[in-house]
């Protein structure tokens, strides 16, 4: 997935227009599949060109299931096998075919029409896809969650696509490349980690904002970055004087309790002093614990939020399986920039 | 009263005007739809011509009916039929044209330019476009546009009587030369009668054939 991305004016939308032959070419060629497609019949390069724009632009007059058939009945494909796709497509945007099939679009919310829009795009099965800031004019809430979903969607479906945004943060969240255009020109096609870490020009360094060792931690995951095997783990089941015997051998300030594999709590010396218990008894609870997909933008948020520079991460059994520190998001984001230091 | 008691009396004659009324109404109405509304697709597409033929369009709604039938008397009478029947639907199809070419140019218009670029951009042909989506989602205001046409044409064919193409006007006509108070009241009261029963129908009609989807989308008709 590829994101056109830049200021208002500078192109994107007329290089997606250009490519499925809305608008034509005045010099140059645009090859797919090392095509050149004007020799292509312009009806039949967009009909195996998925389209998706901003406005949805759904058929008023027809339900959702005749929306979504649109290209198949252009292709003459036979009935059963287009209610078959419909269906399929509905399921595969999470809008429940019995429910919806025979609505019309004013009668669905505009993170519904959008979802038929992509249904639409993707009928025929085609092989490239156009997004013509297709997100943009659903509220951020609805927009964060289709966002995700359609990458879910991608992760399966593997399109070749072509995305026009003027968002920098759904940019980097969405492009496996980013290609930053300005006043018609392409300024710099990297992946987001370069667009970041090295941008071309000032250009692109303002654009991608003042923020971005903080955009940087949007792109890196939890698990990118955590301590597989911390070593001061205690089992709920152990005293307090061991454990404080343990801190103090290790030279440790806490300890994450655990039980069943399950984290607890932490226990610091202090709460140790004097009590002889099980540690369990003094442990702490921690307010959350974070997921292995969860963004380090986001930890380190919950870390500010909470006074506290650990958590426990954990999988989906809710078992620990490792820890993420201030001092590991300080040491990634170095890791991150020292390419950046060596180039300058 | 001796106004009803004249069209009961009469009845068999003020049917069988009604009927003509009605007939050269529709003809006329019928060629203008076929000259319109291809028409005011075109010239969507040619938007110099546009202008041109809707002010064409206006000019000829700005000549008034009795000037009009005298114009065509000459032209006409070349092919043997400058009264009766011909020039009344002749100037009635003229009359036609501003709203029907009007609303039909319009309405295609109005289509929101993102879902003709959907429709372009999947890959729809221009005729396709146009039978899938721009006249479906047109058809009410086109239909709006007929029904401003068929009104305006009952009352112009009543006119239609002084180049002796009969109808309803008859009675008024007849009326005025007798003075006879009750034949021309009968008169120009079927002929309101007739273009509020005729706009009703029509509306019904344009009710009818308004796709579910765009009705959802304006509950309230115009």
């Amino acid at each position: 997935m590829v994101i056109f991305l830049g200021p208002s004016g500078c192109g994107k939308t007329t290089l997606l227009r250009l490519t499925n032959r809305l608008d034509s070419l005045s010099r140059g060629n645009i090859y797919i599949n090392s095509q050149n497609i004007r020799d292509l019949n312009p009806v039949k390069l967009r009909q195996s060109i998925g389209y998706v724009i901003q406005e949805v632009g759904l058929f008023p007059n027809k339900t959702i299931f005749d929306n979504i058939a649109v290209v198949p009945k252009l292709l003459g494909w036979n009935k059963e096998k287009i209610r078959k796709r419909v269906d399929e497509l509905m399921h595969l945007t999470r809008l429940e075919p019995d429910l919806y099939r025979r609505r019309y679009p004013a009668e669905l919310s505009g993170g519904q029409q959008q979802r038929v829009g992509v249904a639409r795009a993707l009928a025929a099965d085609p092989e490239i896809l156009l997004m013509d800031e297709p997100f943009g004019a659903i509220d951020p809430i609805n927009r964060e969650q289709i966002q995700n979903e359609f990458l879910n969607l991608q992760a399966k479906m593997k399109k070749t696509i072509a995305f026009v945004s003027h968002d920098i943060h759904e940019a980097l969240k969405m492009g496996d490349k980013i290609a930053l255009f300005n006043q018609g020109r392409l300024i710099q096609y990297d992946t987001p980690e370069v667009i970041l870490t090295r941008p071309k020009n000032k250009f692109v360094a303002n654009f991608v904002g003042a923020d971005r060792a903080l955009k940087v931690l949007g792109l890196l995951h939890v698990r990118d970055i955590m301590n597989c095997s911390p070593s001061n783990i205690v089992d709920a089941a152990q005293t307090a004087p061991e454990v404080l015997k343990m801190l103090e051998q290790k030279n440790l300030r806490y300890a994450i309790v655990l039980a069943q594999g399950k984290p607890v709590g932490y226990v610091t010396s202090q709460d140790l002093k004097y009590e002889q218990g099980l540690c369990q008894e003094v442990a702490r609870p921690y307010p959350l614990c974070l997921e292995q997909g969860t963004s380090v933008h986001e930890a380190l948020s919950h870390m500010l939020m909470h006074d506290l520079t650990t958590f426990c991460v954990i999988n989906d059994q809710g078992d620990l399986v490792g820890t993420v520190t201030y001092k590991s998001i300080q040491k990634s984001l170095q890791d991150f920039f020292a390419d950046d230091a060596e180039a300058q | 009263m001796s106004t009803f008691d004249f069209i009961i009396n009469n009845y068999r004659q003020v049917i069988y005007l009604i009927g003509e009324h009605v007939w050269i109404v529709s003809l006329a109405l019928a060629l203008a739809t076929l000259i319109g509304v291809p028409l005011g697709m075109v010239i969507t597409r040619h938007k110099a011509l546009a202008a041109r033929v809707i002010n064409a369009a206006n000019i000829l709604m700005t000549i008034p009916s009795i000037a009009l039938f005298g114009l065509m008397l000459p032209v006409l009478s070349l092919v043997g039929h400058g009264l009766g029947k011909v020039p009344a639907v002749t100037a009635l199809v003229l009359y036609s044209q501003l709203p029907i070419i009007r609303n039909t140019y319009t309405a295609i218009q109005n289509v929101p330019p993102a879902v003709v670029d959907a429709g372009k951009g999947m890959g729809m042909s221009r005729w396709e476009l146009l039978r899938e989506v721009q006249i479906p989602i047109s058809i009410p205001v086109i239909l709006a546009g007929l029904r401003t046409a068929a009104v305006m044409s009952i009352g112009i064919a009543a006119i239609a009587a002084y180049i002796g193409a009969g109808g309803l006007g008859v009675l008024i006509q007849q009326g005025i030369d007798r003075v006879h108070q009750e034949m021309i009241l009968s008169g120009a009261l079927l002929v309101s009668v007739l273009a509020l029963v005729v706009d009703g129908g029509m509306a019904l009609i344009e009710r009818l054939v308004t796709p579910r989807g765009i009705k959802i989308q304006q509950p309230r008709p115009k």
